[in-house]
């Protein structure tokens, strides 16, 4: 079972699913019939990559609360690198977003809900590493990140809510590329893509947390060496 | 929006996507590389300086 | 001493220290003023230029940035003095801490939006929203409550970090967002249109949950913000 969550393991995993989604994709999904066209595509790739940035704050914020309770650092490096990659992440989807937004609305920007939330959140996870650059003493920094995290990760359900639902009224919402039904060979393609997406994201944490814990092993031995 | 255009922009997208993964994925490689073989000398060097001074 | 006389004596000792010596409260209620003169030049560059649904927008950002300040202030203060110190050295529960200070937070900005408030009507506001003072107080209250309770807590941990006044921004900014939006929105709303509580409990219900969520989350993680 190790073996199985192991990073090569999930990498190699999310690869096969990701590989196999784009392909369904392209050649077995149909071409979105709407106005946007051939740059629908996009979506294959950018959808999963804006749930697996949340799922990442998840775990940062589940680890915060672990740290919090129990004191041990490991916790502390599983948030930071959940929310290094999630920002990672987040940073791609508005990347993606602003390439799908010129293709399907001729623009690069818009102030919509979607691109509007994920702007937020970079700023609010890069404050979440400005604020740990600002800490020397190594407990209290894991602390504060990890309160920061949790207040950080709450708000994020809630910028989305008030950036979609709140501006009605004075300013109306432009629904982004995206919203309707999907038929079922999108679905099955959207699917596999969704899952290969959550794979990678557990690859790379993973991946990421161990360079953490031997980092840690390399300092120790140096400090016992040294001193 | 033809359709050529609109295959750049996807096209573009997902670069960006694939390379950043690959990107990822060889400098982790390599991270993972060099602080095990770090963490080999030191090891090393702790086992010999104990066989020292014994 | 039970939580409630607690939270009453540090509240007490915060409100009568600031009134005494008065210097947070006059630079805030200085700089919101300055600030709607500022706002006028900035945004009337074309003559006759109507502002009315800007008004909502330009009130919010003054007093998010007052209270920036004045929680740099007061915190910067606390420490350099090592009132917080003395503070948890007592058997004082840390949360009371919280609330307390919250809760002269809360006043300090009450007090400069008295003042600020009309002073806006005049500079800003054509039409007389008299008729819809308990709505707008309404909105007032409850997002002032939703600014103080993240910045009393944000305020505590950047106070001990090494770029102490620069990290609150930062930290505190992206989470008010949706304070703001709500905000804004009703409050442009009752100066251009007028607006009755019915067309604002959106907005006003959101606020609520807002205030209630982070209460409850602050609360949660005060005692390790204010530190061992």
């Amino acid at each position: 079972m190790k073996k199985l969550l192991s990073a090569p393991a999930l990498f190699a995993a999310a690869g096969i699913l990701l590989v196999v989604g784009v392909v369904l994709a392209f050649w077995y999904s149909p071409t979105d019939s709407s106005s946007m066209g051939f740059s629908q595509k996009i979506l294959y790739y950018h959808a999963p990559i804006a749930e697996a940035a949340l799922v990442a704050f998840g775990v940062a914020f589940v680890a915060a609360i672990a740290y919090l309770r129990t004191q041990d650092m490991k916790w502390d490096r599983l948030s930071f690198v959940s929310v290094r990659l999630g920002l990672l992440f987040s940073i791609l989807v508005m990347i993606t977003g602003m390439i799908w937004g010129k293709a399907a609305w001729g623009t690069w920007w818009a102030w919509e809900p979607r691109l509007t939330t994920f702007l937020l959140v970079c700023f609010l996870y890069a404050a979440y590493w400005v604020l740990r650059s600002v800490v020397d003493e190594e407990q209290r920094r894991a602390t504060y990140a990890a309160v920061f995290a949790i207040i950080a990760f709450i708000d994020v359900p809630i910028t989305f809510f008030a950036t979609r639902f709140l501006p009605e009224g004075l300013h109306p919402v432009v629904i982004g590329p995206g919203g309707g039904g999907m038929e079922g060979s999108m679905a099955v393609s959207f699917a596999i893509c969704m899952l290969g997406m959550t794979l990678l994201l557990a690859a790379m944490i993973r991946r990421d947390y161990e360079i953490e814990l031997i980092k840690d092993r390399v300092s120790d031995l140096k400090t016992s060496l040294g001193g | 929006m033809t359709l050529e255009e609109g295959v750049k922009y996807v096209a573009a997208a997902y670069g960006v996507i694939m390379a950043v993964i690959v990107i990822y994925y060889f400098m982790s490689a390599r991270r993972v590389a060099t602080l095990q073989r770090d963490v080999q000398l030191l090891e090393d060097e702790a086992r010999r300086l104990q066989g020292g001074a014994e | 001493m039970n939580n409630w006389a607690q939270f009453m004596a540090i509240l007490r000792k915060d409100l009568i220290r600031e009134l005494r010596t008065r210097d947070m409260i006059v630079s805030m209620i200085l700089f919101v003023l300055l600030a709607m003169v500022i706002f006028h030049y900035a945004f009337t560059v074309k003559e006759g230029t109507d502002l009315t649904f800007f008004t909502g927008g330009m009130l919010w950002v003054t007093f998010i940035f007052a209270m920036l300040l004045g929680l740099n202030r007061s915190f910067a203060q606390e420490k350099d003095e090592q009132c917080l110190d003395g503070l948890l050295l007592c058997p004082v529960d840390r949360v009371t801490i919280f609330f307390a200070k919250t809760a002269g937070n809360l006043v300090f900005l009450l007090i400069i939006q008295a003042v600020a408030v009309p002073v806006f009507a005049l500079f800003f506001i054509e039409r007389s929203f008299v008729g819809d003072l308990l709505p707008f107080l309404a909105v007032l209250l409850l997002a002032d409550l939703g600014i103080c309770a993240l910045g009393t807590l944000l305020a505590t941990i950047s106070m001990n970090t090494r770029s102490r006044d620069l990290l609150l921004p930062i930290l505190f900014l992206p989470l008010i967002v949706p304070v703001l939006i709500a905000a804004t929105g009703a409050t442009t709303l009752i100066f251009a249109e007028g607006a009755s509580f019915g067309s604002l409990v959106a907005r006003l219900l959101f606020l609520l949950g807002f205030d209630a969520i982070f209460l409850v989350a602050a609360w949660g993680t005060y005692d390790f913000a204010i530190g061992e």
